[in-house]
């Protein structure tokens, strides 16, 4: 068959469901049949799926003319999805698309939730696609003949790569693929994303560095556009509204309403805690939803959240309460509403929630933003311009992931085996390790075979060892079995089971929180207040509470940084309300606390750096205003405190959000004297950052996913707690003695480079600084606390920066001894 | 760190002198305590063999940090030049491996004589110890001190152990949390901090009457409320 005869083919198709094909699905068919690469770029819910599916079929059609009658076995394609939800859905799809056309092709899902006889069945003969996910790829590549499987592959498909991308599992899959374009000769690879602002670096980063392969790549664009309509909850009484808070209860009543007008409400909430405590308060003020409502968040028992996630699609439930857990994947026709509690701190996460409403064409997509303090308004007024404007944000890759890295050569040599000549080439094009050196290499090759050791007589290190032939291999079972265990780049905190004490399933919640309770404390978890009966190995066992109220169950991270494009939106912002515009519902509604702030200080302009100081019977407040998002603003007032300290002895306590920073001193600070030692400056700023924060501190945290991913630290066999035991260490005690005995290791090395690029968002830092250099600074001495400064001078995340010797701090911290 | 360097270090490093029960006893920051009375030198939980078990299991734990282990030995022993080092248990981590070796030759070196009180990771037959002319014992007794590996309680004696890896957690301004190794010492016993570099903490709560003292930077600080100075 011609190609045109081939796409009429799909279009008859199409025509038989009363659908009609995009241009983008046909660009992408025809660019697949002429044996092209590519990135497309459409958002969920736009008919992706048939864009790539299609082309797979019709190129097995092309190749196999008989094809009704014969079979062709094997596989031919493999869909990558990073979220095993999603899975069920490509899979009827394509298996639509494969029937009516009477290919008899075959569609087969291979997750960690596959049972083993599944797996087993699919080694013997794998289906035509197989729907997986970059780990479980992975673990294909770690058995044993996996070129023979892949021999004949047409084709490989990386959904949702804009997910993956900015995360280690980004890298994971930039390796699997430099593998699978050395075994798969026909291999066309493609990636599906949703909107980014680095579209052309993401497709960088899955096609990899070689020119050759690059030469025959595509970028295709749907083009879509979906309406967008932002509407803010503006507070009736803003005399009442608090300055600072981040939960936002107090405008609890405003969405009673809305959740009563619309068929079914999603209520998105930046965080699984402020998730539990809106759930619970809902309820408690409209018991009329009991039964009704629901709530969604990742620790929740999947169980429980796949009935969720069904009854959204019955229709049965009029409002859930969610966490990024439902911002991906599924799509819910009968949600009408969306509500954002709080800034959501980023476009594309906005623009992400904002389209799980409303799928009716040509209607616009209704979201609603309450802003849990005041100056939130001001975010809800940045937001509504940047979805105007289509602004979004950049997924940053990763570079030189060495902990993936040896995962990836242990995995191969716990597979096949792997000569090094053979495949460093195609791992130096990937665009991770386009930087790699020799010296670098050879270290990765020695670490996995030597314990990154000299060869030393009686030393007993083993892992990967080298044959004569000079092949890379695992010949120990024992290591196989741990590693292949441990395959994967999500390295989650110790988890605990909430499980009921007569049995059955409530959740998992990190264990740094159980272990602050103690026996017959209630908390409050899943909606339900929970007494904690006893804990067993890693469960909480619990029963239902009589107590009406409990502590939230609290979860580490999940608070986000302004992004940077945000940022600049708000300064834009901020700039209009310095002109007295006051254009937006949201500014106008703001105008008493601009007018304060206007009085006490002023509104900075976008070119204006503002600097406010005052003082109070707590000290002398010096506050920055750089509207960077709060990483930003940690490192910042760490460099600028270190660097003061530098011209005389002083101790600082640093407070930070997302739009400025404050250095507290028991001491008079002299603005004039920062400005006139050119404080700001970016010169030497990775040395004096160095200096400055607990760099060590900071890096030790990230060292944990390394050392997991780099298998240094295995997390134990499942259910086997006790046997592993005596092979038990944690990060951090690897991490001090790294520090101690080889601190050239270039994991060890890797902590500190992700903390500042990664965390400390260095590249970032510099931009700030050097706009601040550029912008007029203008230095306000003040009476008293201004509008502006009030969340930051009351908020609780403190840090400290001072010059003394640990140990004479240590005498002073004395009295602050934790007693039980 | 080189045997030269490392003695400088050590003889600068503050120490805490205690009295129990009119009985003088050096703290040092190693970890070890030196019993002046009996000239004993009191070490806990040195877990040698436990990077090499490490290691042969695939977990790259830096070889040089076994290596340390027998040279902070041996500088701790130059120093206090005891009559006696006892070992509160958990000498040896695991099965024979290469670390034994070593061991070895540190023994027939040492001019002290060695004991060990067996502790639950000392599964090396006692024989072999012996073979060495190191003594072992479950738990000894001497003018009212109670030797022991897992903290235990005789009416009328004060006890030294060991098995804990007693760590402290202090808070500092602004929800800073840092820990530390201890000495961690109650009413009738002392518990030693592990000796060994690659062995991790276990942090305790103290109450009133508990003294504590950590060990920051190569200095040994009281940092309970109780005897401050």
């Amino acid at each position: 068959m011609k190609q045109s005869e081939l796409i009429s083919v799909a279009e008859d198709w199409f025509q038989s469901k009363n659908w009609k094909s995009f241009p983008f699905q046909k660009n992408t068919w025809k660019a697949f049949l002429e044996g092209k690469h590519g990135l497309l770029n459409a958002p969920t819910g736009s008919g992706k799926t048939y864009a790539l599916w299609v082309p797979i079929v019709l190129q097995y059609l092309k190749e196999n003319p008989d094809y009704k009658t014969k079979h062709q076995k094997g596989l031919k394609a493999i869909w990558i999805t990073p979220l095993r939800a999603l899975s069920v859905e490509i899979s009827q799809a394509a298996q639509r698309f494969a029937d009516d056309l009477e290919t008899g092709l075959t569609v087969g899902i291979r997750t960690g939730d596959t049972p083993q006889s599944e797996r087993a069945k699919q080694k013997r003969q794998m289906p035509d696609l197989l729907i997986t996910t970059p780990e479980s790829l992975m673990l294909l590549l770690a058995s044993k003949g996996y070129d023979k499987i892949f021999k004949n592959l047409t084709a490989i498909v990386v959904d949702e790569w804009h997910e993956l991308l900015g995360s280690k599992r980004g890298v994971q899959m930039e390796l699997a693929l430099s593998r699978l374009k050395t075994v798969s000769p026909q291999l066309r690879i493609w990636g599906i994303s949703a909107t980014i602002g680095n579209l052309e670096e993401a497709q960088d980063v899955l096609l990899g560095m070689d020119s050759e392969f690059r030469k025959n790549a595509v970028l295709i664009k749907a083009n879509q556009k979906k309406k967008i309509e932002v509407r803010s909850i503006i507070p009736k009484k803003m005399e009442t509204f608090p300055w600072r808070g981040h939960l936002g209860l107090h405008l609890l009543e405003e969405i009673i309403p809305i959740i009563k007008a619309s068929k079914t409400t999603l209520i998105f909430t930046n965080t699984r805690g402020q998730c539990e405590v809106w759930f619970q308060k809902i309820l408690e003020k409209h018991p009329e939803f009991a039964g009704e409502i629901a709530m969604h968040h990742g620790s929740i028992g999947k169980d429980t959240r796949l009935w969720v996630e069904q009854a959204i699609r019955n229709e049965s439930l009029t409002a859930v309460v969610a966490t990024s857990s439902l911002d991906l994947g599924v799509d819910f026709a009968p949600v009408e509403t969306v509500i954002q509690i709080g800034g959501p701190k980023g476009v594309a996460k906005f623009l992400q929630r904002a389209g799980r409403s409303n799928h009716r064409p040509g209607e616009p997509s209704v979201i609603y933003f309450l802003p849990t303090h005041a100056l939130e308004l001001l975010e809800a007024s940045a937001l509504k311009r940047a979805v105007k404007e289509e602004v979004v944000e950049d997924r940053m890759p990763y570079l030189l992931s060495f902990d993936v890295l040896i995962q990836y050569l242990v995995t191969l040599a716990v597979g096949d085996g792997f000569f090094p000549k053979e495949i460093f080439p195609a791992i130096q094009k990937t665009f991770c390790f386009q930087g790699i050196t020799e010296e670098q290499w050879k270290w990765c090759l020695n670490f996995i075979t030597l314990g990154s050791q000299s060869l030393q007589a009686y030393d007993e290190y083993k892992k990967v060892e080298v044959t004569p032939e000079g092949l890379f291999k695992v010949e120990s079972r024992q290591i196989a079995m741990m590693h292949r265990l441990s395959i994967g780049t999500i390295v989650s905190d110790s988890m605990m089971h909430v499980k009921y004490v007569t049995g059955g399933f409530i959740g998992t919640i990190e264990e740094w929180f159980i272990s602050k309770l103690k026996i017959g404390d209630s908390f409050v978890f899943a909606g339900r207040t929970l007494e904690l009966v006893r804990l067993r190995q890693m469960q909480a066992q619990v029963r239902k509470s009589t107590k009406k109220s409990g502590k939230v169950a609290s979860f580490l991270g999940g608070r986000l940084p302004l992004s940077s494009q945000m940022s600049k939106i708000l300064r834009e912002e901020m700039q209009s309300e310095a002109d007295h515009k006051r254009n937006t519902p949201e500014l106008k509604a703001l105008s008493d606390i601009f007018n304060r702030q206007e009085k006490d200080s002023i509104v900075p302009g976008e070119n204006d750096f503002l600097i406010e100081t005052f003082k109070t019977r707590d000290g002398y407040h010096a506050l920055f205003y750089p509207f960077e998002g709060r990483f930003v603003h940690e490192a910042m007032s760490s460099l600028l405190a270190y660097r003061i300290s530098l011209l005389s002895p002083i101790s600082f306590s640093l407070a930070y959000n997302d739009y400025g920073f404050e250095l507290l001193s028991d001491q008079y600070l002299d603005i004039q004297t920062v400005l006139d030692n050119n404080l700001f400056s970016a010169e030497y700023l990775y040395d004096d950052l160095q200096k400055s924060l607990n760099s060590t501190e900071l890096a030790r945290r990230k060292f944990r996913d390394i050392a997991v991913i780099s298998g240094m630290v295995f997390q134990g066999y499942p259910n086997k707690i006790i046997k592993t035991k005596h092979l038990q260490s944690n990060s951090q005690l690897l991490f001090d003695v790294f520090r101690d005995y080889e601190p050239n290791n270039l994991l060890y090395l890797q902590a500190y480079r992700e903390t500042f690029e990664h965390q400390l968002e260095e590249g970032r830092l510099r931009l700030a600084l050097e706009r601040i250099n550029s912008q007029k600074i203008i230095w306000k001495q003040c009476e008293k606390a201004t509008p502006f400064s009030f969340p930051i001078i009351t908020d609780g995340l403190r840090a400290k920066l001072s010059s003394e010797k640990l140990a004479d701090r240590i005498k002073r911290m004395t009295l602050q001894l934790e007693r039980n | 760190m080189h045997l030269s360097s490392l003695s400088v270090v050590l003889s600068l490093q503050p120490m805490k002198e205690i009295q129990i029960n009119s009985h003088h006893f050096t703290l040092h920051p190693s970890g070890a305590i030196f019993w002046k009375d009996k000239e004993m030198l009191l070490i806990a939980d040195v877990h040698l063999g436990k990077v090499a078990h490490f290691r042969k299991h695939g977990a790259p734990v830096p070889a040089n940090a076994a290596f340390q282990n027998l040279e902070k030995l041996t500088e701790i022993s130059n120093y206090f030049e005891p009559k006696i080092i006892c070992f509160l248990g958990d000498l040896f981590h695991s099965k024979l491996n290469e670390e034994w070796q070593d061991f070895e030759k540190w023994v027939e070196y040492t001019k002290a004589e060695v004991i060990l009180i067996s502790g639950n990771h000392d599964i090396i037959p006692q024989y072999l110890y012996e073979d060495l002319g190191v003594k072992v014992y479950d738990e000894l007794l001497l003018e009212g001190f109670h030797l022991t590996h897992h903290p235990s309680e005789i009416k009328g004696t004060f006890n030294f152990s060991g098995h804990v890896h007693p760590g402290i957690r202090m808070r500092g301004v602004g929800r800073q949390y840092l820990r530390f190794a201890c000495f961690y010492k109650t009413l009738n016993g002392l518990i030693l901090p592990a000796f060994g570099n690659f062995t991790g903490k276990h942090v305790l709560k103290p109450s009133v009457n508990d003294e504590v003292f950590a060990i920051v930077e190569g200095e040994v600080i009281c940092v309970s409320k109780k005897i401050q100075n």
